[in-house]
This record gives C-alpha cells, structure tokens and sequence, in this order.
C-alpha cells in the first residue's frame, strides 16, 4: 500500500531532495504533495489525504511550529502524523515539537535510512520498521 | 571561545555539511581556480542566549554547481540553474543549525533567521589575512569565503 506524503519546507531544493531522499529509502510513497509554508499546507490539507507530513521549523508567513500547532486544533487534522524535518538540533526544541504533538524528528542533513528508520513505523512498513527498531534506538522516533 | 577558533569551527562545519549533503570537498589550496562571473553573498543569523552571523560569499557558478549536486543533476540542466539560490540559502541554513550547536550546545534554543543572498558589487579579498573572521576555501576549483561574527548583525546586514 502506497503512502501519500506532504512535503512542507520553504526550500524548493530540499523539497525535491526529500523527493529523491523518500525514492532512495525504498519507502512505497504514493503521492507527494508540497508546500512552502504552513499556510500553503493548510490549503493542501484542506482538500487532500495524506498519510504524514515532514515540516520544516524554519519558514517565512507561517513555521513548522505554528503549523503544528494549527493541525492539532483542527479536528479533521490533528491526527495525522508530523515528523519535523529540520536543521535545529536543540534539546529543548525537538522535546517542545513533542509536546505539541509531532510523531518524529529529523535532523538535516540526513540519510536515506535515517529518514527511513523516522518514516517506516509511522507509515507501517514491517521490513523496515524492524530494521529500525533492532538495535537503533536513536530513530528520531518520539 | 575565541572568535578565531569559532572561525576555524566554522570552517569544519562547512565542510563536513558540504560533505554530507551534496558530496563535494574543501580544499585550502585553490588548484586552478575559478574566479570570474557574478559573486553572490548569502547571509544568515541566529539568536537567543548567544547571536552570530554567517555570510558565504561564493560565485554565481559555485551555487549552480551546490544545487546540481543537492539535486543529484547535471551543472548544465536548467534546474540547477534555477535552483541555484535557493540552494545556497537552504545550504547555509543547515550550516547554521550545525554551527550554533556545535558552538554552544544542544541545551540553548536558537531561531535562526531566513537566509537571503544578494549580489556582490565585487569579488571579496580572498587573501584576507583576518582569519579571526575570515575563512577562504576552495571547492572543485570555486573559491568560496565563509565570514563568521558574534554578536547581533551590523547595520545593513
């Protein structure tokens, strides 16, 4: 079963990156929506299913933190999983992106297999999912 | 730390994102350089506990050559040619969110501003002998020119 995926990042580049990066991972990704900013996801989302969002932190008119904030407000959004894709590394950061309710974190630049190990158990994929979960406990996974 | 060894700092970071992320390496030497067309400086700050400013001053071709690489495409695909400021925006983006905490730990929470380039009006010096700011490097022939400051950005940055 293939998964529907929504790429928000204010980066052109990184979004068709994350493309490629998704393709590499051997992720079964169905359709790969993209969105430069909260504002624009929220347009997306409003007439799209989707299965997860990777959401950049850091982007103009509207951020990865309002956006999440956003979607856990919304009763038809709140349950879809958001894995943070992100350059931030700090402690306090990646804890508060839980709190607010995003199922993953990762850190940029990242490998095929880290996004794979974050986006495998959120998605359900069992091969992959085990190979995360044997023995790699810094998945990214909250 | 001594703005001299945040430089040095610096200088690993980048090197090791441009490693990581677009497969390309640094050298100290310049080869045969490229040096002519248009020079570009992209800029980026961060602030909370601590503030820093980066700049990358680099030419036109080297951010072509960034996006081809990111993008996994050929320098003369048009794509790279379009994508190339972005590339270099998103590039130094991620330069940044290493530096700060390789610079100041994982504990603090920094915001990071957007990342903007703008032409320059002439190539820089790079054989600026203030290494306390300055760092010049060369990537596959394409010098490239990393300035690293403390503190909040100057006026008109």
């Amino acid at each position: 079963m293939s998964h529907n995926v929504l790429i928000v990042d204010d980066s052109a580049t990184i979004r068709q990156m994350v493309r490629k990066v998704m393709q590499m991972a051997g992720l079964d990704v169905g359709e790969v929506y993209e969105a430069a900013n909260g504002i624009e996801a929220l347009a997306q989302l409003a007439d799209r299913d989707v299965d997860v969002i990777l959401v950049d932190i850091n982007m103009p008119t509207m951020n990865g933190i309002q956006l999440l904030t956003r979607m856990k407000q919304n009763a038809r959004l709140k349950d879809i999983p958001i894995v943070i894709a992100s350059t931030e590394g700090s402690k306090q950061r990646i804890d508060q992106m839980k709190e607010f309710g995003a199922s993953g974190y990762v850190r940029k630049p990242f490998q095929p297999e880290q996004l794979r190990d974050v986006l495998a158990p959120i998605l359900g994929v069992s091969s992959h999912a085990a190979a995360a979960a044997d023995g790699n406990a810094d998945d990214g996974l909250f | 730390m001594q703005q001299q060894q945040q430089t040095a700092t610096l200088t690993t970071v980048f090197s090791e994102v441009l490693a990581n992320l677009a497969f390309m390496f640094t050298d100290t030497e310049p080869g045969e350089p490229v040096l002519e067309g248009e020079w570009l400086e992209t800029m980026i700050s961060y602030h909370g506990p601590y503030q820093g400013t980066l700049r990358l001053r680099c030419t036109r071709a080297f951010t072509v050559l960034l996006a081809a690489n990111l993008l996994g495409i050929d320098p003369d695909d048009d794509e790279a040619e379009h994508g190339a400021d972005d590339a270099a925006k998103e590039f130094m983006n991620i330069v940044c969110g290493q530096l700060v905490t390789t610079l100041h730990g994982t504990d603090p929470v920094f915001n990071l501003s957007i990342p903007r380039s703008t032409p320059l009006a002439e190539p820089p010096d790079l054989y600026s002998e203030d290494v306390s700011t300055t760092s010049t490097l060369w990537v596959e022939g394409h010098p490239v020119q990393l300035v690293y400051a403390a503190g909040p950005p100057t006026a008109g940055a």
